[in-house]
């Protein structure tokens, strides 16, 4: 037990240790693929030197769909502001992965939506429950991530995104 | 006692660490090194057990008990390693009843990858189309980890084409004793985009990618002696059928227990399985498709049968803005696929493919209590299901529009005919166990669901879910007698103060018919009212009940919940009852005994 302790202990000052810099992470470079099944690598994910904002999200997964319908309703505002697109990425897998596109066009959604079918992405960003949003300034860099959903948080979502700009 | 204060401080340890790290990442965030950056993510879950023998939540040996684990993954431009550190030394009683005890490094892999390569080696997880064939994934919440050790190349040789191939050797829970494994799975798939290819396609607005699999397992093969009934009368076996190449009867009563043998030369060593895949687009349609066949695969799960598996799933859909309309198809019938024969069926451990359940996943409570179970030995049924918008800034649509979900889904067993085993008791050779129609629907109904949804916002405050199903589950699926026929209503109420808070009402009901045949403990209609007040965007504090209210029992399953999320850490404290039951995702099931107690959950992503 004591050695399991210390291995702990271990692990976690070898993370402080190479602790240095403020973070400025990028996406990582994972295969997900299209609506269109045509694959696709995240590191592609670029809106032309303006913000983007990623969402890992689910047909299944209720605070996921109350987020990005709250989006919705302020997206064609937010993206004549600032420009930013929104890439979805779902991560049902195949058990609802056919549906994902008739779901996104039921509700009328125009975010970008892509698919990470068997969680490739979702663990390459560390990803341990959705909704997981992170918000990318102009040279791709994550600057803010945020786990959960509660109604209201997309104001603070768009103040960030404003900051950006300025 | 020992045990007590060892469960105590092993998880203390662990949360110790966790609160270390949160510090760590709450300063430092994901680190850069050199031109590199690590990142990881870490978690616990917690929880002090209560013995309460009204909900049958037991007296377990160890009170305090947690799950942890710890990812550090390491990227600098095309080059990524990583490893994991999993902790179930003393794990959730839940995971304990799936094996999943003990504690290490779990996971560690490095992997290269530019426009034309990518390779890993160490642990690896990996999915072919829809994974009729192979699918190595993780699911924490459900305890499956069946990622393979080994190595993985993918290719892509010109744009359109992608090329896998894959070695390893599948995980088993925690059993890490990979020297006296003796099985292997090795693998080929490939996929052409061919609309990117043929402009001509291309230039119609067409998608159209096909694609092919190839798995094969290898498991050294040894003689097996296991236990056997024979009815006598009838000269076949009371199971499917049975492969026995020889045994031997000591008496002749009507029915007789007997050994069989197989020996070893008639076990298949390598099992193949292939699969050949489509995906068609055009403007709003879409047609996906997968067909998959394994060769003979005797195993416990179908009995030692030498029948040939197979599996198909369609799912054609149409969609526009606004409207969104889908219908699939599954049959699967003896595709039980490990990496061991004599794998439990019982359990995921092992499961090498993925045969999902394509029934609309509900996230409501007292429905997702009677989740469909997937049948990858025999399962035939449909889905359809329309999403239709009412379009915003309409009378009836309202300034937000209004969302509208109908479903339907219904699931049988297979329609089989028995293959006698022989005429004469004494050498028996090996069986194909049963015949089944393609497209026939046996007599039992597994699940059936119809219902649907409507969802308004009417203004800035308020929000309203209406949703009604009419659902029959087998209770086959979780080995009892009897069928749920219920009937169920439901409503979400949201309403949001300001900008910063918001009240959420949740309440559902459960009718089941008082004339049933089910055991008594699952008779009667149940309650679920949940109320949720949400700060945004850092606290969540929830009360729930499930009450059974038609049941003599009048049992409650209280609980108590407060969350708070800092970024992408999450600390959430629980207190109440949980109900014996199962829990799925994605159709993989594990049943999840009833518990008392106060539970802390932290997770974080750095």
């Amino acid at each position: 037990m004591k050695k399991t302790f210390l291995l702990l202990i271990a692990i976690s000052i070898l993370t402080f240790s190479f602790a240095q810099e403020k973070p400025k992470a990028t996406l990582p470079s994972v295969d997900v693929k299209t609506l269109d099944g045509k694959v696709f690598n995240t590191k592609n994910i670029e809106n032309d030197g303006k913000p983007i904002l990623v969402s890992l999200w689910a047909t299944w997964c209720k605070p996921c769909v109350a987020e990005l319908m709250a989006i919705n309703d302020v997206y064609e505002e937010w993206q004549e502001e600032t420009g930013v697109v929104l890439y979805a990425i779902s991560i049902d897998d195949t058990k609802t992965a056919a549906k994902v596109a008739p779901f996104v066009n039921g509700k009328g959604w125009d975010f970008i939506v892509l698919q990470d079918i068997n969680w490739d992405f979702k663990r390459a960003m560390n990803v341990v429950d959705v909704p997981f949003l992170c918000l990318l300034n102009g040279n791709g860099e994550i600057i803010w991530s945020h786990t959960s959903y509660a109604p209201g948080s997309e104001k603070e979502v768009f103040e960030l995104i404003k900051k950006i700009e300025k | 006692m020992n045990t007590l204060k060892l469960s105590i401080s092993s998880c203390l340890s662990a949360f110790a660490l966790l609160c270390l790290l949160l510090f760590s990442s709450s300063a430092f965030a994901q680190i850069k090194v050199g031109s590199g950056t690590i990142s990881g993510d870490f978690s616990f879950n917690g929880m002090f057990y209560i013995p309460d023998s009204t909900i049958g939540a037991r007296d377990v040996d160890s009170k305090v008990r947690a799950n942890a684990w710890l990812n550090l993954n390491y990227t600098n431009g095309g080059f990524s390693a990583g490893a994991r550190y999993e902790f179930y030394l003393f794990p959730l009683i839940d995971f304990q009843d799936i094996h999943y005890q003990g504690h290490g490094i779990t996971n560690f892999f490095a992997d290269y990858k530019n426009d034309f390569i990518q390779v890993t080696g160490g642990y690896f997880y990996e999915q072919f189309g829809q994974g009729l064939t192979l699918r190595s994934y993780e699911d924490r919440n459900l305890g499956i980890d069946n990622s393979l050790l080994g190595g993985r190349v993918k290719v892509t040789p010109y744009k359109g084409i992608q090329l896998k191939g894959i070695w390893g050797i599948e995980r088993h829970n925690f059993n890490f004793d990979y020297i006296k494994r003796n099985d292997y799975v090795r693998g080929l798939d490939a996929e052409v985009a061919l609309a990117d290819m043929i402009p001509k396609l291309s230039e119609k607005g067409v998608t159209l990618t096909i694609g092919g699999s190839f798995v094969s397992k290898f498991e050294k093969a040894e003689d097996k002696m296991f236990d056997i009934y024979i009815d006598t009368a009838k000269y076949h076996a009371f199971y499917n059928g049975h492969a026995i190449t020889d045994f031997t009867a000591t008496d002749i009563p009507d029915v007789i227990k007997c050994q069989g043998l197989i020996s070893s030369d008639k076990i298949p060593q390598n099992v193949a399985s292939w699969a050949t895949r489509l995906n068609f687009g055009i403007k709003g349609f879409r047609l996906e498709g997968e067909y998959a066949s394994k060769v003979n695969d005797p195993n416990l799960s179908n009995d030692y049968i030498y029948k040939r598996g197979e599996a198909l799933l369609m799912s054609a859909s149409y969609s526009m803005k606004g409207l969104g309309v889908s219908a699939s198809f599954l049959r699967a019938d003896n595709m039980d696929f490990r990496s061991q024969r004599d794998a439990t069926p019982a359990y995921a451990a092992l499961t090498l493919n993925y045969i999902p359940a394509i029934n609309r996943q509900y996230s409501y409570q007292l429905l997702g209590n009677y989740s469909y179970a997937s049948q990858p030995n025999g399962q035939i049924g449909a889905q359809a299901q329309v999403n239709y918008q009412i379009p915003k800034k309409t009378k009836i649509g309202g300034r937000y529009g209004t969302d509208i979900t109908v479903n339907y889904a219904r699931f049988h067993d297979l329609q089989k005919t028995l293959v006698p085993l022989s005429d004469t008791i004494g050498t028996i050779t090996a069986t194909e166990g049963y015949t089944s129609k393609f497209f026939g629907f046996g007599k039992t109904l597994l699940y059936q669901d119809i219902g649907f949804d409507i969802t308004r916002r009417f203004d800035k405050h308020w929000k309203l879910m209406l949703m009604y199903n009419y659902i029959n589950y087998n209770m086959v699926l979780q080995g009892k007698p009897g069928t749920i026929n219920g009937n169920h209503v439901g409503f979400e109420l949201t309403y949001k103060i300001n900008d910063i808070h918001a009240l959420r009402l949740e309440n559902q009901y459960l009718f089941i018919p008082k004339k049933n045949n089910l055991e008594e403990k699952e008779k009667g209609s149940w309650i679920y009212l949940l109320l949720e007040y949400s700060i945004s965007p850092k606290w969540f504090i929830t009360v729930s009940d499930q009450w059974h209210a038609g049941n003599k029992s009048k049992l409650h399953y209280p609980n108590a919940a407060v969350a708070f999320v800092h970024n992408t850490t999450r600390i959430a404290l629980n207190f109440g009852k949980t109900r014996a039951g199962i829990l799925c995702v994605g159709g993989v099931c594990r049943t999840v005994p009833a518990s008392f107690g106060l539970g802390l959950s932290v997770t974080t992503t750095f």
